[in-house]
């Protein structure tokens, strides 16, 4: 039963609370339309922009494109492995957005014609814009896997890195999985969606796993990487709760020992790496990435062929104007200390949220605001134990700058380096119980 | 441009001079909205809302986290990116927000108990609604009761630093089973 039994009113409560706070512009039906804004992708991203560009100024005309009805949050998606969090939680559709005046159109991008400045659709739908939000998401290289392909991705070996049915496919093959069975998570070359992510999985799985009767089941995660996001609170968290090393139940085995899986084989149920070969009874392959198709196809990915670089200001391409690029699909951030965007929810919905700013602005005949790009992100290890990071950057001179001081992972101990004393459970129990509020609150802040 | 168009744009945050476009409030306010809602108004049960709050309130404990008098747990990161001033900045934009209460309702039985162990330690302070508070303390009617109960688990634990002394005996005093129905009864209260 639904506990928030006032859930609605209170809804209804938000939605006038964000009238009231960002803008008095009355919804009349007779505001003139200032600009044209198409969004490509109703994700985390393309959704927030939608959303913020009508809060901020309903005088835009917003066209959402997006092939789904439904979405579903990858965020806390691996809770639904475990089976801690039922899927549901995590979807909602469009008709929030729809009710801000954003049309929202179901349907497949398949043109970006940055000279007419218009987008083409599957079913031969053209759509004129001033100003291109195009949030794609990451398109996954089953190619750069021998022996997988797409289909075995939809069966035998599923990634399970775009939340829903394929969540549910490996949820059922976690749960087909003998006690002293042993399942491999491959983890690709970074940048890829959610960096904690592969790790936080092994955890959730652990946890199913020993509250299960199935103590003896091995989680290795086969890494390309040599080292990996939150890794000494995930080390740590491994090793008090469910074992981890060659004797444990978590097994992290880093790209310098030959982590990166070179090859699959769905018959046999193999991994193979360049040291060894691994009988699996679950294949969990997360294949490398790269920007979403229709930005690669526009031309948009100038960042090593697979992302797209964008204007620290705005978002804006570097490679066609006013077209703007949010999400998994751009590259931002301080790169040269190695402290890029993180492909997050979180860190899409910041980026949309500059964007709409900028473009309002402009519209408006104003100077953009100077923008602001932050991220929080957890990761549940367990039901009482979570733990963030987060990001601040700002932008001076037209670069990004990392912001060290309102940055960073959760602590690892208390006390002092040369006395370091645990982190109190209530501190990680706090961060896990803080997850779920942050997933609801940034569903509600793209999707509502 | 109208004048009614003009005032909306300064609300938006997109006029404002030139101080405005190097600090712009809504700006640095809009980065809160991924975690306590547009306006300040939560969603989720863990997280509060913020709308609405005593500007005094908000500035003081966004201080101490930054200077890191109190935990805070994931906010004492947060706030050590901003500047004393784009904090005060933040606490003035989210008081003069409407407080929003998400009244959760809660069994009468819950509801009685709730009733006496409020009257009996949180009342003088916060008012036997929660909506009348000291000059120092927040409103928490209709505050998410589950935030409520974990933040008296913050105030009961040695574990934290939690700079607030009347809050923390008061915490403390509570028996183990009223914390949680203290906190659903000011969770459930709609004004």
């Amino acid at each position: 039963m639904n506990p928030y039994v006032d859930r609605r009113t209170f809804l209804k409560a938000v939605t006038a609370a964000a009238g009231t706070a960002v803008l008095t512009i009355p919804q009349a039906r007779a505001v003139a339309v200032k600009a044209r804004v198409v969004v490509v992708g109703g994700g985390y991203g393309g959704a927030s922009a939608a959303r913020y560009l009508r809060l901020l100024d309903p005088g835009i005309e917003v066209t959402l494109i997006e092939r789904g009805t439904r979405y579903t949050s990858c965020p806390l998606s691996n809770e639904v492995l475990s089976g801690s969090r039922d899927i549901s939680t995590l979807q909602t559709g469009y008709g929030g957005l729809a009710q801000r005046g954003v049309k929202v159109v179901h349907d497949e991008v398949v043109g970006i014609d940055p000279v007419k400045k218009a987008v083409t659709t599957g079913t031969g739908g053209t759509f004129g814009y001033d100003a291109l939000v195009v949030a794609p998401g990451v398109e996954l290289d089953f190619g750069a896997v021998q022996g997988l392909n797409a289909d075995l991705a939809e069966s035998r070996i599923p990634h399970a890195w775009k939340a829903g049915p394929q969540t549910l496919l490996l949820k059922k093959q976690i749960e087909a999985m003998p006690d002293g069975g042993r399942m491999v998570i491959a983890v690709p070359p970074a940048p890829f969606r959610c960096p904690p992510g592969p790790y936080e999985r092994a955890a959730q799985v652990a946890m199913y796993c020993q509250s299960h009767g199935k103590k003896k089941v091995k989680i290795l995660l086969l890494d390309a990487n040599d080292s990996f996001s939150k890794r000494p609170l995930f080390e740590q968290a491994w090793k008090a709760l469910y074992g981890y090393g060659s004797d444990g139940m978590i097994e992290w085995i880093g790209g310098a020992a030959g982590g990166k899986v070179e090859r699959v084989d769905a018959e046999a149920m193999t991994c193979h790496t360049a040291f060894d070969d691994i009988q699996c009874d679950v294949i969990n392959v997360i294949p490398p990435h790269r920007a979403g198709r229709i930005a690669v196809d526009a031309g948009l990915a100038n960042f090593k062929g697979a992302w797209c670089a964008v204007k620290p200001e705005n978002m804006e391409s570097t490679a066609q104007k006013d077209i703007f690029v949010i999400g998994d699909a751009c590259v931002g951030g301080e790169l040269s200390t190695g402290n890029g965007f993180p492909k997050s929810a979180h860190m899409a919905n910041s980026q949309a949220k500059v964007v709409a700013a900028s473009l309002a602005a402009r519209f408006n005949g104003l100077p953009a605001p100077k923008p602001l790009y932050t991220n929080t992100c957890y990761s549940v290890v367990a039901h009482d134990w979570g733990f963030s990071v987060v990001h601040l950057f700002r932008v001076e001179n037209n670069q990004w700058v990392y912001v060290k001081d309102g940055s960073g992972i959760s602590p690892v101990t208390f006390g002092t380096k040369e006395k370091p004393i645990p982190v109190p459970r209530l501190y990680r129990r706090m961060e896990a119980e803080y997850a779920d509020g942050w997933l609801r609150n940034l569903m509600t802040d793209a999707f509502s | 441009m109208s004048k009614t168009s003009l005032i909306a744009l300064v609300t938006a945050g997109l006029v404002g001079g030139a101080a405005a476009h190097d600090n712009n409030i809504e700006v640095l306010a809009r980065t809160c909205n991924g975690c306590h809602g547009v306006g300040g108004v939560s969603a989720g049960p863990s997280m509060p809302s913020i709308g609405g709050l005593p500007r005094d309130y908000l500035a003081r404990i966004m201080k101490q986290w930054k200077y890191d008098e109190r935990v805070g747990v994931t906010m004492n990161r947060i706030v050590k990116g901003f500047s004393d001033d784009e904090l005060d900045a933040l606490a003035g934009y989210f008081s003069r927000q409407p407080w929003v209460p998400a009244p959760q309702r809660a069994p009468a039985d819950v509801m009685q108990k709730g009733r006496s162990a409020v009257s009996e330690s949180c009342e003088d302070c916060h008012g036997i609604s929660g909506n009348d508070p000291d000059v120092d303390a927040p409103r928490i009617n209709g505050q998410w009761s589950r935030y409520m109960e974990l933040e008296l688990e913050k105030f009961r634990s040695a574990d934290f630093k939690m700079p607030h002394r009347k809050m923390r005996r008061a915490a403390n005093e509570m028996k183990p089973a009223d914390v949680s129905a203290a906190a659903r009864y000011f969770g459930a209260q709609s004004r």
